[in-house]
């Protein structure tokens, strides 16, 4: 989470010139031609390069996207996490994404790194800008905005035709969803459990709550609280329909899983058969993949709508 | 000897120590880590200034800052033992600790940059424990050492409560930085940053050093001191002030790094004596020293990342802290 | 002869209690002055207070005809010093050490040492014949030499006063008689006040010039040995039974407890 006050001194010319000299003198990182201004999706105005060839993506989101955008000729680092594509697997690591290594990250030279707000601490990303670095920083917090942040990356990475065509297969497949779901009148009551040990939910204004409601299942998490934790017994009290597991468990952990629920057949989710797995990355990166989530949660929300078999969801 | 000649002796060594394990701070990290290639990087910054400037403006002010931290832990830790009349007290002991922290987390949460803003959230909240401990254990003898220490480890009991409920509290990616403050943590400084807290510590350094006599005599008990003319509930107000001050600063900043306070005094008593003249320039010197090199082996022993120096100072100190009990047991 | 010390009505409690209840007495300079008491009688509490260690609730006390408020901590050390029971030494200081620091009270603030205040340890190490421990830890040390080390330190300060809290408790005979013979020589040699006080009556009677006897912090008696040692008045301060005759060391009472068994026979003798 970035404190506004702080990024709006960037925008002072003043402060903003003398950034500028101070790392051109220090750091004469070899930008290719010149630069330009922008502003990012959070209203911050970046000095970025015209052509960015060696970028340091702060998160596995946006390693994502930019192997979608297929520009990942340009990436130079990438964080501890970023586990897909492959490829990516193979990329020089900077670090997690709440605990960045700033040596790493400095030794590998990059002309520009990409942030994403509400992740990224706010101080790695102001030390950055004081040496020197552009930072951009994007705010995918829902599906609109990562289509959003889909096509500013896009553009920011000069990706031409491929950002257009991402950004209209991503509304193609939410579309494709949102009707199938409009074909069916039942909304049944789901929960999603993203921790074991503690049991954590998702409450509204997650992307796995808009998930949910799009896929066509109603939380029974609600209140202010983002990730609230829950006793079994307060479970039992929302009886859910649908019991959607996405911690980062691999299948003989789900199998220990669905056996502790076994006890509780009062939950008619349990009583049903109605548990499910689904990849963790699915539902919580915003990302492309994001809406395989989407598609693997309608599934496990509406067999009759979505088989899951057809999908890879874990 | 003479004192004055005993002492510059002993802090020429020390210094002497603490420059080359700077040197040695600077030449660690997690890229290049050749001493050679740092200095020509110093001397040319042309020719590599990637290198120049992770050594100048990462590493250098994270070695001034545990520089920073190792002196005045050490030396608060002198002073509160003096105070207490007690050679295994901390500078946490008085509550400082828990104060600081529930005023460090409490800035986190509000989103406060560490940098004034944390530091001077924990440091309000030290101060407020540390008041909460004199009136605690006040009454007609104020300063009553082992009351004093009652109520410091009460009020710290009390505030790692409230501590773990701000922690169960809090969901979000302030929980990490939370979590790194509270394991000690350099790794968030810059050369502007680190130069401020040396201008704010230098005093400090100074005060504490004109009394280091007194320490000397009230290390005798209250009473003789008084009688030997100290003006004693002045001075360990003073002392207390200005320690719980640059303590609870180094704690904002960097996080709790416990038992530097508890070994770098023990250590230097051992083989200084109980001179505090001489004790108060080891200690700040030879507190950096130490906690520089606690620090170097928190960024090199992980074999991905670094581990939180706090760890590092707690994993040596507390074997160490063991060491001393028994000894003085015997 | 001019006052030492001067004490009138002086008052001091302990919340509720009153330890020390308008007493007044005043000490001569140059003279050994031993307070005796049984316990509770206030004693510590008018040492302290005398010292300046503790507030007084009444009354005022004058050093060398000053009242004791107009000092500051720096000069009241340059003329009175404590020594109390047996202090204890955390920390590893050497007897040369404890005590240069008594020199504190003529020094700056950092306690730099110079010729004079060398000089000044030498002797006092000389003249309580503790030479040859200057390089001894504290903690080595016996009781008896520990308490010699507070004597030379308090010596060190220098003073015109010096007060003394029961100084010879807990030492085997040899340092008793070697405390008190110090003391005395203090007193001749260098002209020093002497205020002790003392749980042995016999020892006091030696070699006081005055008594002060306190009960329940009130004073009962002062003046000489012979004034204050008699039977009656001991008796009833200390509330057992006594034999007072004369010490055949010296002109001055001696005082034998009679034990219970011994009370019928002494009395038909006649309590002398």
């Amino acid at each position: 989470m970035f404190s506004e006050n702080r990024l709006t001194a960037m925008k002072h010319p003043l402060i903003r010139n003398l950034f500028i000299s101070i790392s051109l003198t220090l750091l004469s990182i070899g930008t290719a031609c010149g630069e330009k201004i922008v502003v990012d999706p959070i209203g911050r105005t970046v000095h970025v390069p015209d052509h960015p060839l060696r970028i340091i993506s702060m998160a596995p989101s946006v390693t994502e996207i930019i192997f979608a955008l297929e520009q990942q000729h340009r990436l130079v680092g990438v964080t501890r996490f970023s586990n897909y594509p492959a490829a990516a697997r193979s990329l020089p690591r900077v670090g997690s994404y709440v605990r960045l290594d700033m040596e790493r990250i400095l030794a590998l030279r990059p002309d520009l790194c990409i942030a994403v707000k509400d992740g990224n601490p706010i101080n790695v990303v102001t030390r950055l800008m004081e040496l020197g670095i552009p930072v951009y920083a994007v705010d995918p917090r829902n599906i609109a905005a990562i289509i959003q942040t889909v096509q500013a990356l896009g553009d920011l990475l000069e990706a031409g035709e491929n950002t257009g065509r991402l950004v209209q297969q991503m509304q193609q497949r939410v579309g494709r969803i949102r009707d199938l779901v409009a074909t069916s009148r039942n909304r049944p009551r789901v929960f999603v459990q993203i921790g074991i040990s503690p049991l954590v939910s998702v409450g509204p204004n997650t992307l796995a709550d808009e998930l949910i409601t799009l896929a066509g299942g109603r939380n029974v998490v609600t209140g202010s609280n983002l990730y609230p934790v829950f006793s079994r017994e307060q479970i039992l009290g929302l009886a859910p329909e649908v019991l959607i597991i996405t911690s980062m468990a691999r299948e003989k952990i789900f199998v220990d899983i669905k056996r502790e629920w076994q006890e509780w057949q009062q939950l008619p989710a349990v009583r049903n058969q109605r548990l499910y797995l689904i990849n963790s990355d699915l539902t919580d990166r915003p990302s492309p993949r994001l809406l395989e989530g989407l598609e693997c949660l309608t599934a496990a929300i509406h067999p009759e709508l979505l088989d899951m078999q057809g999908l890879n969801c874990q | 000897m003479n004192i004055i000649k005993r002492i510059s002796i002993i802090s020429i060594i020390l210094t002497i120590v603490l420059l080359l394990t700077m040197v040695l701070g600077i030449s660690v990290g997690s890229s290049d880590q050749n001493l050679l290639h740092m200095v020509k990087a110093l001397i040319y910054p042309e020719q590599d200034p990637v290198l120049s400037a992770i050594v100048l403006k990462l590493r250098f002010p994270r070695v001034l800052l545990a520089v920073i931290a190792g002196a005045v832990l050490s030396l608060g830790g002198v002073v509160f033992q003096s105070i207490l009349r007690n050679p295994l007290a901390e500078p946490y002991i008085l509550g400082i600790s828990g104060g600081a922290a529930i005023g460090a987390i409490l800035g986190i949460i509000m989103g406060l940059a560490r940098f004034p803003g944390v530091g001077f959230t924990a440091f309000a909240g030290s101060i407020l424990s540390l008041i909460l401990i004199l009136y605690l254990s006040s009454g007609q003898t104020i300063f009553q050492k082992d009351r004093l220490l009652l109520s410091g480890v009460m009020v710290n009991a009390f505030c790692s409560a409230v501590i773990m409920f701000l922690v169960s509290i809090t969901r979000d990616a302030r929980l990490h930085n939370i979590i790194f403050w509270l394991m000690g943590d350099f790794s968030t400084i810059n050369a502007l940053q680190a130069g401020l807290l040396l201008v704010m510590v230098i005093p400090c350094f100074i005060i504490i050093f004109m009394l280091s006599h007194t320490l000397n005599l009230l290390s005798m008990g209250k009473e003789t001191a008084k009688s030997s003319g100290v003006r004693t509930r002045l001075i360990i107000l003073v002392q207390l002030l200005t320690t719980s001050f640059m303590v609870s600063l180094v704690v904002g900043y960097c996080g709790l790094l416990g038992f530097v306070g508890l070994v770098v005094p023990h250590l230097m008593r051992i083989r200084l004596g109980p001179d505090h003249r001489v004790l108060v320039p080891a200690c700040i010197l030879g507190g950096g020293a130490y906690m520089v090199l606690c620090d170097i082996l928190a960024r090199t022993l992980p074999e991905q990342g670094e581990m939180p120096t706090g760890v590092v100072t707690a994993l040596i100190g507390a074997p160490l802290f063991i060491y001393f009990l028994k000894r003085s047991n015997r | 002869m001019n006052a030492a010390i001067e004490v009138n009505h002086l008052t001091c409690r302990y919340d509720a209690l009153v330890t020390v209840d308008r007493i007044s007495f005043s000490v001569t300079e140059g003279e050994f002055f031993i307070i005796i008491g049984p316990n509770g009688s206030g004693k510590s509490t008018l040492m302290n207070t005398i010292a300046g260690l503790m507030r007084s609730a009444g009354g005022e006390i004058r050093i060398k005809n000053r009242p004791l408020k107009s000092y500051t901590q720096k000069d009241l050390a340059r003329t009175i010093a404590l020594v109390r029971q047996q202090a204890s030494v955390d920390f590893p200081f050497t007897v040369a050490e404890v005590v240069m620091m008594g020199r504190a009270p003529h020094q700056g603030m950092l306690g730099l040492e110079r010729t004079a205040d060398q000089a000044a340890v030498r002797e006092a190490l000389t003249f309580t014949d503790l030479h040859h421990l200057a390089n001894r830890k504290m903690h080595q040390l016996s009781g008896g030499e520990r308490q010699r080390v507070f004597i030379a330190r308090a010596i060190c300060q220098d003073p015109e006063i010096m007060l003394l809290d029961e100084p010879t408790a807990a030492l085997d005979l040899a340092h008793q008689t070697r405390i008190m013979d110090l003391m005395e020589k203090l007193k001749q040699e260098k002209g020093t006040t002497i205020v002790m006080i003392s749980h042995d009556i016999n020892l006091a009677s030696l070699y006081a010039d005055t008594l002060l006897l306190l009960k329940n912090g009130q004073v009962i008696r002062s003046g000489s040995p012979v004034a204050v040692l008699a039977y009656d008045v001991l008796e009833s301060a200390y509330g057992c039974s006594l034999l007072v005759d004369t010490n055949p060391v010296k002109a001055c009472p001696r005082i034998t407890l009679v034990p219970e068994s011994q009370l019928e026979r002494i009395r038909k003798a006649g309590k002398g």
